[in-house]
């Protein structure tokens, strides 16, 4: 029997299939692909690796129409394919456009599949842009919502941050172009942990005893550096990696997952040097799992990637009284904060309130994209 | 016949509940003018985007400042009046028109009565209720008259705008008041009677826009030819930028709100990336620094921002009054330019950023009131309540006499 990849990449709806896409030619060769899709033509187009149309009864391969109450019944009907592709894989990494019909709606079911398929799930989900109005941008938090707290760790990609990220004069494909390297760095460095070849491997239940606790936010920064003082240059680029800068997004974390990359010059002084600077800036008093490699394509160019959730993991449930209701284990223990709070500050929980398709509460200068001056 | 009891002079009171602050006035009505008798002012509670969210906390904050006042006034009030703005009140505007029945075409007293019910026939949208109508100018054969009575035409049309309520927030409104054992004298629109407090006549004849930022909401007026021509109201307020510059800078509200009130501004400039800001100052122990153009640009960007949804806000108005010519905002239908009020007048250079945004002079409305602590723009809706009591609605009755009154007035202080 074909051994089961180390990593799957799923890339579900619409955009996520798209992100896949870009992906595919750079990725590891222990990384597979799965595109899920209500969409018959997306599926069918023969982008890379292996493909499932779901929800072939309900929607008859015509895609959901952005309802995500479609989106979750789609999912659920294809339950055997699903479950059958993540058997025996440590990690899934689900990567989606929240705000639709299939991605809101579908991924918080493949999430629980693959969880309960015995992987660790971690997603990277995009949040619209605050222009595509109230119902999109509501059907995303709910999507959102549901995904936190069935994925071990979720990384939301703002795509009005994207644009924030490039000149006003670079063409659209240009500021996707930074989600791509962003989400392209983390599955390099994962794959690259697992290899029975790397440097200083990581075990894939290390990784998840850090991404333990469905809910908790999760970091994630990714910097480049090349030349002299290569590492220390990338770290510095993943300290101030605009993902980690998010508003609200986590700024010290307990547990952390360090990943540093470079062609056959990076020194074990440098790695080190680079692992420093992200604990001074991002924490991981408890645990810092090391991850380093060597990669000849990358030249002078030297990689880093952190990982890392704030909370420990919940401690276990106690056993229900007699005749009490049972608990689900899906439901998270703790309340916890959002994407929607984060975002919205003390407006968060408030009733959403939108002015020409935009939610007012989300600050001016997120929604309209403006870079603040540093300091 | 017995003369009735010498009865003390009628009491005004008034509260004004913000998304902020809850502020009560009562004056005491002497010769058609009002002394002021008692003040208090308290943090509101349960109050979030105009909207109430808690409605026990928000109980209790307007008896307490009921309470101040009546120890102040050293009386019980009977009745008050209560603000309204934010989204929970919404303006439109109403028309009655008649064609005019004699044959020499003279409009009587009865036509304009009939041409008024007409108006007030229509109904509200289901789930609204009428708080109350504002005269408008009444129109005979198209041209605007002041008092049409004995004048000639043929089709008279009278016009209000109508301030509508949504039934479960004014039951909510009217429930809280009455279990204070007071009765709700009236609503008046928080918008107006700012602009009473601070436009004058001569600005509201040649025409004016009052925009009041609160904390919680922006309400905004328009005066032409002394009426009101439409009101409206943006949920977005001084609690906006103090969040967003929370979110941008990562800092507390509490801090937020401290460097809003020493650094922001409604105007960005570039030499404002020059200075560096501390937090406390003393540099001590969890002191911090700032470039006060992080501050500028995040303020800067959600008050024009704000300021360019009223001005959307007011032309959508507009051309749905008129709607064959395009109305623009300029000097021409607006000389006497914009007022600003409500606590977010304070932020520096707002009046500029109203002249950026839509390209009128702006001035700052501070209202003159007796107590100098009230003369700031964030004043001016409640001392402008007190004004609108008593020109808009007739004199106060004279308050219930008899034996329980006299026991109520014993026991509450």
């Amino acid at each position: 029997m074909e051994r089961a990849p180390a990593i799957l990449l799923v890339g579900l709806g619409g955009a996520g299939c798209a992100m896949v896409a870009r992906l595919a030619p750079g990725l590891p060769a222990d990384v597979q692909v799965l595109r899920v899709d209500t969409d018959a033509r997306l599926v069918a187009d023969g982008g890379p690796g292996a493909a499932l149309q779901v929800g072939r009864a309900q929607t008859r391969g015509m895609g959901t129409g952005g309802e995500p109450a479609l989106g979750a019944v789609a999912a659920e009907a294809e339950e055997a394919a699903l479950r059958r592709a993540f058997t025996g894989v440590p990690l899934v990494v689900l990567v989606t456009g929240l705000g639709g019909g299939t991605g809101s709606g579908a991924a918080s079911v493949v999430a629980r599949l693959a969880a309960e398929a015995g992987a660790t799930v971690l997603a990277f989900a995009t949040m619209p842009f605050s222009h595509e109005g109230e119902r999109r941008m509501r059907q995303a938090n709910e999507g959102a919502v549901a995904l936190g707290q069935k994925a071990h760790g979720l990384v939301f990609v703002h795509n009005d941050l994207l644009l924030q990220q490039v000149s006003t004069e670079a063409p659209l494909s240009e500021s996707f172009a930074a989600a791509d390297a962003w989400v392209g760095g983390a599955l390099r460095a994962l794959a690259a942990a697992f290899e029975p070849g790397a440097l200083v491997p990581v075990d894939p239940a290390a990784l998840r005893g850090i991404l333990a606790s469905p809910g908790s936010p999760t970091l994630f920064a990714y910097g480049v550096g090349a030349g002299p003082g290569a590492a220390l240059q990338a770290a510095r680029a993943a300290g101030s990696c605009p993902l980690a800068h998010a508003p609200g997004a986590v700024t010290k974390v307990a547990a952390l997952f360090v990943a540093v990359a470079g062609g056959p010059a990076l020194t074990s002084a440098d790695a080190f040097e680079a692992v420093g600077a992200v604990r001074l800036r991002f924490g991981g008093e408890t645990t810092t799992l090391l991850c380093a490699r060597i990669d000849p394509a990358l030249g002078d160019r030297v990689e880093v990637s952190v990982l890392g959730a704030s909370l420990p993991a919940p401690k276990p449930a106690p056993k229900p009284k007699k005749g009490a209701k049972a608990v689900d284990a899906g439901q998270p223990l703790f309340g916890f904060a959002t994407e929607e709070t984060l975002r919205r500050g003390q407006f968060g929980g408030t009733p959403m309130t939108f002015i020409e398709g935009q939610d007012v509460d989300v600050p001016t200068y997120i929604r309209k994209a403006v870079r603040l001056p540093a300091g | 016949m017995k003369p009735p009891p010498p009865s003390l002079p009628s009491l005004i009171a008034v509260i004004d509940v913000g998304t902020h602050k809850t502020v009560a006035l009562v004056g005491q009505l002497i010769d058609g003018k009002a002394r002021m008798l008692s003040y208090s002012e308290r943090r509101t509670d349960g109050v979030v985007k105009g909207t109430v969210t808690d409605l026990e906390k928000l109980q209790r904050c307007v008896h307490e400042v009921v309470n101040d006042v009546e120890r102040g006034a050293g009386r019980a009030l009977a009745e008050i009046y209560l603000s309204m703005s934010g989204p929970a009140a919404e303006g439109e505007r109403v028309k009655g028109i008649i064609s005019v029945p004699a044959a020499d075409g003279r409009v009587t007293r009865q036509d304009l009565f009939d041409a008024v019910a007409s108006a007030k026939r229509l109904e509200p949208p289901a789930g609204r209720a009428t708080i109350l109508y504002m005269r408008q100018p009444t129109i005979l054969d198209n041209r605007p008259v002041v008092n049409p009575v004995g004048m000639t035409g043929r089709r008279l049309e009278v016009l209000f705008w109508r301030v509508t309520m949504d039934e479960a927030n004014l039951r909510l409104r009217v429930g809280m008041v009455n279990a204070m054992s007071m009765m709700l004298r009236d609503f008046i629109l928080a918008s107006h009677a700012a602009a009473c407090a601070v436009a004058t006549e001569a600005e509201k004849q040649g025409g004016v826009l009052l925009i009041d930022m609160g904390a919680g909401t922006t309400d905004w007026i328009l005066y032409y030819k002394e009426h009101i021509l439409c009101a409206g109201s943006i949920p977005v307020g001084g609690e906006h930028i103090t969040n967003d510059l929370s979110v941008g800078l990562r800092v507390s509200r509490e801090t937020a709100e401290d460097l809003k009130q020493r650094f922001a501004s409604a105007v960005h400039r570039d030499t404002d990336l020059n200075q560096t800001i501390w937090k406390d100052g003393d540099r001590g122990l969890g002191d911090q620094q700032f470039n006060r153009g992080t501050i500028t640009k995040v303020s800067s960007l959600r008050y024009q921002e704000t300021l360019d949804f009223v001005r959307k806000d007011v032309l959508r108005q507009l051309d749905q009054i008129f709607p064959d010519h395009p109305t623009k905002l300029d000097q021409h239908l607006l000389p006497s330019g914009v007022i600003l009020t409500g606590g977010s007048a304070n932020l520096q250079d707002a009046a500029e950023a109203v002249q950026l945004v839509l390209g009128l002079p702006a001035r700052v409305g501070v209202p003159a009131f007796e107590v100098e602590s009230f003369r700031k723009p964030e004043y001016a809706g409640v001392v402008g309540m007190m004004t609108a009591a008593i020109t808009d609605a007739p004199p106060p009755r004279r308050r219930p006499t008899g034996f329980l009154a006299t026991l109520r007035d014993l026991f509450r202080f």
